[in-house]
């Protein structure tokens, strides 16, 4: 099983990689996003404001890993899956000899692949560039991928959800994007959760997405005791487990009244 | 040249009413549009938590700010909006030889294929921030201002789309849909803050090579009566810059062009 979701990465991976132009100009989105971030808080630093405890050099890297892990977190399979429901793909895929959702993962380990590309050179320039603080220790670093993996796992079953919705709407736009709102919001992405007011705080800490961005980026800052570090993984398997059986269900239903367009 | 625009405008209409026929698409394109723009708006929320200016910026000063880069980004992303992919839609299928043999330049041909979606969610939510903030700011709206609003706005947005037009003509070699114009596009984030808080580099970066700062920076100082340097006059000299440059670099790639022959 895991050699058929590997071929499917490998052969999703290189497609990919084909558009290596189209790569480097996504890098260079990533660095220009960075920028602004570093500009706007070197403006609020040079206030003389102190930040809820973080250094200048801490929010920097914080940047600069958020932007770096957001193509592996946001580069999901909706738009493949909402593609091939939509033309009538579904159909083929359906009768792979792989399950539908191993079909899936494997694209989605091939987005990875291609992700972790970008996020890794996306890193290495801003770390020349604008200087980032190395990970406290090789334990919290192995603790921050071993995190991210999971956190793409959990990820995927939310797109999974989200792309079934279009067995019934045959669109998943609106749904799409509320993910990405609220992901993009809830995980840290657009700012530390510890700088949230309360209330946001509060339904970031009840969400599973603050393990996606948020708590690996502590953990690579060595701020999570490894207790804590462990509870962070239990909490995700509990999360994968949860989700994978909702989406069994709804899958199991969903297959049932699926009407394919002209497939 | 009357003749153009004319034509230019007899297309972007017919386009635009092809588009209105997906009625769900447009809606929903209008929709995420937003929806982008509250992320970052709720971004300049929660930083303003922890401090009440950025270079000197207030929070309802910033927001003004981005209203006004929004209604300029409106107007480029209505007008010019075809310009992204040339190589994937006209070069590559070989439509573009019918554009050729019109009587017409192909520019105008195919900037007039511009249908989007998006446009009117950057504007809707443009003139929110813009009234509102200008409204708590407590700068009086009079007449004249709110024409000089709209003029800096479309002027603003023949800034960047002529910047598009400029870096449109890479689609001609790359034959597919142009993720170098995106990028060059994406570079107008950096003018959604005050310059103020930038280094030397991304200064000259925009308002000298590709000057976005024109479309939000400078119009915004002179509605909030700051603006000291009288750089504003400039702004239609700009634009006729651009475009002499935009038409002059298209030229030559038409003179480059080679059909795909499909």
């Amino acid at each position: 099983m895991i050699s058929k979701i590997l071929a499917i990465a490998k052969q999703n991976g290189k497609e990919g990689l084909y558009y290596r132009f189209d790569l480097l100009l996504y890098i260079f989105n990533f660095i220009v996003e960075i920028t602004v971030y570093i500009f706007i808080w070197l403006a609020i630093y040079n206030n003389g404001n102190q930040i809820q405890g973080m250094t200048f050099e801490q929010i920097t890297t914080y940047y600069i890993l958020v932007v770096s892990l957001s193509p592996i977190i946001n580069w999901g399979i909706n738009e493949i899956m909402g593609n091939a429901i939509r033309e009538g793909e579904i159909l083929r895929e359906l009768l792979n000899p792989i399950s539908y959702f191993n079909y899936y993962f494997g694209i989605r380990i091939g987005e990875l692949i291609e992700s972790t590309i970008v996020g890794v050179l996306t890193f290495g320039i801003c770390s020349i560039l604008f200087g980032v603080l190395l990970p406290n220790g090789i334990l919290n670093f192995l603790f921050f991928i071993i995190i991210v993996f999971l956190a793409v796992i959990v990820v995927y079953f939310f797109e999974l959800l989200i792309g079934m919705t279009a067995f019934y709407t045959n669109s998943i736009w609106g749904v799409e994007i509320f993910k990405r709102a609220v992901l993009s919001i809830f995980s840290g992405m657009i700012a530390p959760i510890t700088l949230f007011p309360e209330f946001l705080q509060k339904i970031a800490n009840f969400l599973p997405f603050k393990d996606c961005i948020y708590t690996p980026i502590n953990i690579y800052f060595g701020e999570l005791t490894n207790m804590e570090i462990l509870q962070v993984i239990m909490k995700q398997y509990i999360w994968i487990v949860v989700l994978y059986i909702i989406a069994k269900i709804i899958f199991n239903k969903a297959i049932k009244n699926i009407t394919v367009n002209g497939g | 040249m009357i003749r153009n625009i004319k034509l230019y405008f007899s297309f972007l209409v017919a386009s635009l009413k092809r588009m209105m026929e997906y009625r769900v698409d447009c809606i929903v394109g209008m929709v995420s549009q937003i929806a982008f723009q509250i992320i970052e708006l709720v971004f300049i929320w929660i930083i303003f938590q922890t401090t009440d200016n950025i270079a000197d910026w207030s929070f309802e000063h910033l927001l003004l700010l981005y209203g006004v880069m929004m209604l300029s980004i409106s107007v480029t992303d209505l007008l010019f909006d075809s310009t992204y992919d040339i190589g994937k839609r006209l070069i590559r299928k070989g439509k573009f030889d019918t554009i050729l043999l019109r009587p017409v330049h192909p520019l105008i041909s195919v900037l007039g294929e511009s249908e989007t979606s998006t446009a009117l969610g950057y504007m809707i939510l443009s003139v929110i921030l813009i009234v509102s903030m200008l409204i708590k700011l407590q700068v009086s709206v009079t007449l004249f201002l709110i024409l000089k609003i709209l003029y800096f706005g479309i002027l603003g947005g023949f800034i960047i789309g002529g910047i598009q037009t400029i870096f449109s003509i890479t689609g001609f070699w790359t034959y597919k849909s142009n993720e170098v114009v995106w990028s060059v596009f994406q570079l107008h984030k950096l003018a959604e803050y005050p310059i103020e808080i930038y280094n030397k580099f991304i200064r000259i970066l925009i308002t000298i090579i590709l000057p976005f700062a024109f479309a939000s920076y400078y119009p915004t100082l002179d509605y909030l009566g700051l603006n000291e340097s009288n750089l504003i006059f400039i702004v239609p000299l700009i634009v006729i810059v651009i475009w002499i440059i935009a038409i002059n670099v298209w030229n030559w790639a038409l003179k480059k062009y080679r059909s795909t022959g499909s």
